[in-house]
């Protein structure tokens, strides 16, 4: 009987050890947390609207039917992207996220410079580039440190009602998430 | 002489069950700590940051939801009615009151995934947000929702019998960094009644 009660003892200190093990690790093995999901697109350095229904690949659904929502995931390996969008919209923002889905940075068109999307987002090693000699082109944009090489970007969009949804729509398939050159 | 391999399958099979159950059970029950709770509303502001507690990652990592950022906004959902009984599909009810301060902000219902409801048929209105609901003189409004149509302000769900959240999106709102200094107040949930409950 006293063999019984110390197994279960054990065994309730193995519980919660393997209850620390799971919550810690699962974050890597899920499968679909939301980078995964924003990669079911396929392509990355390029806005995609999100559908409103879910279909049949893991991508991420448009989950509020007054905002309309764009992902693009990205790759700083071959150097900055540059975010921009401009549109006729009430309300805009736009969050950052490196791999492991934590906010990297966010905004929205209140926060912006001129009330139009266009952020460069770059590693430490590449500001530092950038910030010596900074490009015509970039001088009204907000520069954002990323951590990681890898991350997506979320660019929101407020849909009151249905007869803002083609400017809505149009800001969205406007917006660009381009890797960014500086012109020579 | 089956007693030792049977000891250490107790034990065994304690850790693992123990272990994996309550692992399940702690990401069903709760999205994370550092909640923002008002009334029947609950809000994480912090889940989708680096420093998020482990359940909260883990929660995150499973849900794989796209988290509003914090300059974005912050999203309030309720479970339950001010009266703390589950919000379901055959009852109507009423909200009725002011946001914290924000600039804009959206309400729908959703299952308890978090996934959109439809309205009973294309068309409803399944969504509410600051732009379209209608204001008492006093800027605070009064939102039903049911399955079927009601007078002012209408928030339709399905026609039946299955338990749903209210989400409540403040777009731009300082709600997210507050330090308990500003007096907070999300509107309350009253049920009005339920068809054959």
């Amino acid at each position: 009987m006293r063999s019984f009660l110390y197994a279960i003892a054990v065994g309730l200190v193995g519980a919660a050890l393997l209850h620390i093990v799971i919550i810690l690790s699962l974050p890597s093995f899920t499968g679909r947390d939301a980078y995964t999901r924003v990669q079911a697109f396929g392509e990355t350095n390029r806005f995609f609207p999100l559908a409103g229904e879910p279909g049949a690949t893991l991508a991420p659904i448009n989950d509020d039917p007054a905002l309309k929502t764009a992902v693009c995931a990205f790759s700083l390996e071959n150097g900055p992207i540059r975010l921009s969008a401009e549109g006729n919209v009430p309300f805009w923002s736009l969050a950052i996220y490196d791999s492991a889905s934590n906010e990297v940075f966010s905004m929205n068109d209140r926060t912006s410079v001129s009330g139009a999307l266009d952020t460069l987002v770059a590693t430490p090693i590449q500001l530092i580039g950038i910030r010596k000699a900074v490009p015509p082109e970039l001088e009204q944009s907000i520069l954002v440190e990323m951590r990681g090489d890898e991350g997506y970007a979320v660019l929101r969009t407020f849909v009151p009602s249905q007869s803002r949804l083609e400017a809505a729509v149009g800001f969205l398939a406007d917006a660009s998430c381009e890797p960014f050159t500086a012109d020579q | 002489m089956f007693r030792t391999p049977l000891v250490i399958a107790t034990a065994l099979a304690v850790a693992f069950g123990l272990g994996i159950l309550s692992s399940i059970y702690a990401l069903r029950a709760t999205v994370g700590f550092g909640a923002i709770a008002l009334g029947p509303w609950t809000a994480f502001p912090a889940a989708q940051t680096v420093g998020a507690d482990p359940y909260a990652k883990a929660h995150r990592a499973r849900d794989g939801r796209l988290l509003l950022g914090g300059a974005e906004g912050l999203t309030f959902t309720a479970a339950t009615d001010s009266e703390n009984r589950t919000l379901m599909e055959n009852c109507r009810y009423e909200i009725k009151g002011i946001t914290p301060p924000a600039r804009l902000w959206t309400l729908h219902a959703a299952d308890r995934d978090g996934n959109p409801l439809e309205g009973a048929r294309a068309g409803l209105p399944t969504g509410l947000n600051s732009w379209s609901a209608l204001r008492s003189a006093d800027s605070n409004f009064s939102i039903r929702i049911a399955s079927s149509a009601m007078p002012g302000n209408w928030l339709a769900v399905p026609d039946g019998r299955a338990p749903f959240l209210l989400v409540m999106t403040l777009l731009d709102t300082p709600t997210a960094g507050s330090s308990g200094v500003i007096d907070l107040a999300m509107p309350g949930i009253a049920r009005l009644g339920c068809a054959d409950a």
